[in-house]
């Protein structure tokens, strides 16, 4: 999976591209530590657009960004679901964790 | 670098070339040992395992190329490079000698600077072997840990999985796992109301780190389910475990489901799971559950939501579980079976009795031989409809011999608890300690239960029974029970027991009293021998009640009962 991060005023949104599975864990990590890191941002996009699938393993990555964004006082938006993502998100119920953009 | 010191075995039969070597290797920090002739060389190699070897080819007695020859043919698990040093220097020595096994070979005489170059060269290429062994030692351990946690893993997952209850006759299931053992978790007890629980679980992940997520579940469930515990208070229970021993990223998808036959409803619980489904004997799909929670693990005990969804069924069917494992497994052009595509294999069998056999065979099909990605697994649980609903027991023969000791025990409940609490598993919990009691467990929980719910759903809800002949009225009927419940700010229900010998015999007495205005027990009789006879689905209760305890009498208005059970 490829990320590309992009930060606008008080927004960071990471552009998640391909399968989100245990693979991304490392890059994952790091763009989320890098938009936790950045002062100004108060709302975290996720943006699954442009991915195919998504594993157990990525929505328990999802809730430690959420643990770590509450901690420091950011929120998380889940965008672009569609597909298979969006049906893997709505089994687990996220949309009650989760803000969610279409 | 010049890495750190090496112990080098220089085998030379004159006095100047051994010192030459020696002052050269001691002068770059390295330790020499020395030998005459091919033997000592060889036996110095044993004794001493040098990391290099300056070697002369013509010796007394054994030559540099036989002892290179010897010791290449000793066992070993690292290089240990040769270098020949000898005056004969033709194109046919310099073969001859890397031959044998050298790995270099310098002419004599050779200058100071030479040898040193040399002699570091062979120092670096040591240094990085020495890194690369450490490396490989490392992955070897590493390997080994993993190996031992793989195998403790997979033996209490086995033994946790194993259970007792898996084995009932209504139960059909099975679990593959992805890798040597099974992230899913499949339970199955039953209650002391001969209620049937069962759970499908699925761990984040896979191997061993699935499985340690999975294992507080079991324990929780089995115990609880024992106790009579209702679903709801053991998805919350599953829950608290969860949240508390596990980091954020973990959490454990979930379906719970209670099949009570008796009663002819089926309760379900699912966080995270692919949807439960009832299907009819004839293929029909008439309920099916979609997960409305997200996974156990997740939320903290307040936010988490217990509320699960039970359906009065009117005719048999079965009961599927099954884990995102089954969904996903992929053919070979990388496409799901789908929930749909693993009903219709369940369906293509008309006889109820084949159909988890034509699933199973229908996913290998799928399948093509390869494993699945995730861990699948499945359970499908006959749901019957039972010809003799009502007095399935029979009044218990008496087990206790001789004489008794006395017991009472007397517990009141107020509104609050009794909002909050399981009240009959937590009656059941003081009463199993008692040893003449422990044999009777299932059936006093069936008779508790019953007084006890009549006290709280007519004595103090004032809910009105009859409402369950309705279409639909047991849906009804819940829930009105559990919004007056809710709602509930006064009231008291009183217990009591007494364990003593009656005629020489030992029984137990049961008084249940409440609060509320009474109600009218002779219609509830006659109800109840109505019931006896399956004609209307509300009354069944007492007519159980009636049916196992050898006394059972009203008084007051009807908010106090006494049972008498012959132990």
């Amino acid at each position: 999976m490829q990320i590309a991060s992009e930060v606008a005023g008080n927004k960071a949104t990471l552009n998640l591209n391909g399968r989100f599975d245990f693979h991304s864990h490392r890059d994952f990590r790091a763009a989320y530590e890098n938009a936790l890191g950045e002062t100004g941002v108060r709302e975290i996009e996720v943006n699954f657009r442009a991915v195919d699938y998504l594993d157990s393993s990525a929505l328990g990555m999802l809730l430690l960004l959420r643990e770590k964004a509450e901690a420091t006082g950011k929120s998380v938006v889940l965008a672009g679901l569609q597909g298979t993502v969006k049906q893997v998100l709505d089994i687990a119920n996220f949309g009650k964790l989760f803000s969610v953009k279409g | 670098m010049s890495g750190s010191s090496l112990k080098i075995l220089i085998a030379d039969d004159s006095p100047t070339n051994q010192k030459q070597l020696e002052a050269v290797s001691r002068r770059a920090g390295h330790q020499a040992i020395l030998a005459n002739d091919g033997q000592t060389a060889v036996d110095l190699y044993q004794a001493e395992s040098p990391d290099l070897v300056f070697m002369d080819v013509m010796m007394p007695g054994m030559d540099g190329i036989e002892a290179v020859r010897r010791i290449r043919a000793l066992p070993t698990d690292k290089w240990t490079p040769v270098v020949f040093y000898s005056a004969l220097d033709s194109m046919q020595d310099i073969v001859r000698g890397l031959e044998a096994g050298g790995d270099d070979y310098l002419a004599k005489p050779a200058t100071i600077p030479i040898l040193q170059a040399k002699l570091n060269a062979y120092s670096r290429l040591l240094a990085l072997q020495k890194k690369e062994l450490g490396y490989i030692e490392e992955l070897k351990s590493w390997r080994q840990d993993s190996e031992e946690q793989s195998r403790l893993g997979a033996h209490v997952m086995e033994r946790l999985t194993d259970a007792e209850g898996l084995r009932d006759p209504m139960i059909q299931s099975f679990n593959l796992p992805a890798e040597t053992f099974s992230g899913d978790l499949l339970c199955a007890a039953r209650g002391p109301g001969d209620v049937l629980n069962v759970m499908l679980a699925d761990a984040t992940g896979h191997g061993l780190s699935a499985a340690l997520s999975a294992m507080p579940l079991t324990q929780a469930f089995y115990s609880m389910t024992a106790k009579g515990f209702p679903l709801s208070s053991i998805a919350e229970e599953l829950n608290r475990k969860l949240k508390a021993l596990l980091p954020a990223d973990r959490f454990v998808a979930a379906t719970l489901a209670s099949v009570d036959v008796r009663n002819q409803t089926v309760e379900v619980w699912n966080g995270g799971n692919p949807d439960a489904v009832f299907l009819a004997t004839d293929g029909r799909v008439s309920m099916q559950w979609a997960s409305n929670h997200p996974p156990l693990g997740v939320l903290p005990a307040g936010l988490f939501s217990s509320t699960t969804e039970t359906v009065v069924f009117h005719e048999p069917g079965q009961l599927l579980l099954c884990s995102d494992g089954l969904v996903e497994a992929e053919d070979r052009e990388g496409r799901w079976l789908g929930l749909a595509g693993s009903l219709d294999l369940l369906v293509a069998e008309d006889d109820p009795e084949r159909r988890f056999g034509a699933l199973r065979l229908g996913l290998e099909r799928h399948l093509a031989g390869r494993a699945g990605r995730d861990d699948i697994s499945c359970m499908l649980v006959k749901v019957p409809i039972e010809r003799r609903r009502v007095v399935r027991f029979e009044p218990p023969t008496p087990t206790h011999q001789g004489h008794v000791a006395e017991w009472q025990l007397s517990l009141a409940y107020s509104a609050p608890e009794l909002r909050y609490i399981d009240v009959v598993p937590a009656v059941l919990g003081f009463m199993t300690q008692v040893e003449a009691l422990k044999p009777h467990q299932g059936t006093l929980f069936l008779v508790i239960s019953e007084l006890f719910n009549n006290a709280l759903d007519h004595g103090l809800l004032g809910l009105d029974s009859s409402t369950k002949n309705l279409i639909g009225g047991w849906e009804i009927y819940m829930q009105h029970r559990s919004e007056r419940l809710a709602e509930l700010i006064s009231g008291r229900i009183a217990l009591s027991f007494l364990v003593h010998e009656y005629e020489g015999r030992a029984v137990l007495d049961i008084d249940v009293s409440d609060s509320g205005p009474g109600f009218d027990y002779e219609a509830q009789m006659r109800a109840s021998d109505l019931a006896a006879n399956d004609t209307q689905s509300h009354g069944r209760g007492l007519a159980l009640v009636r049916g196992i305890c050898s006394d059972l009498v009203f008084s007051g208005p009807g908010n106090r009962v006494w049972a008498r059970y012959p132990l």
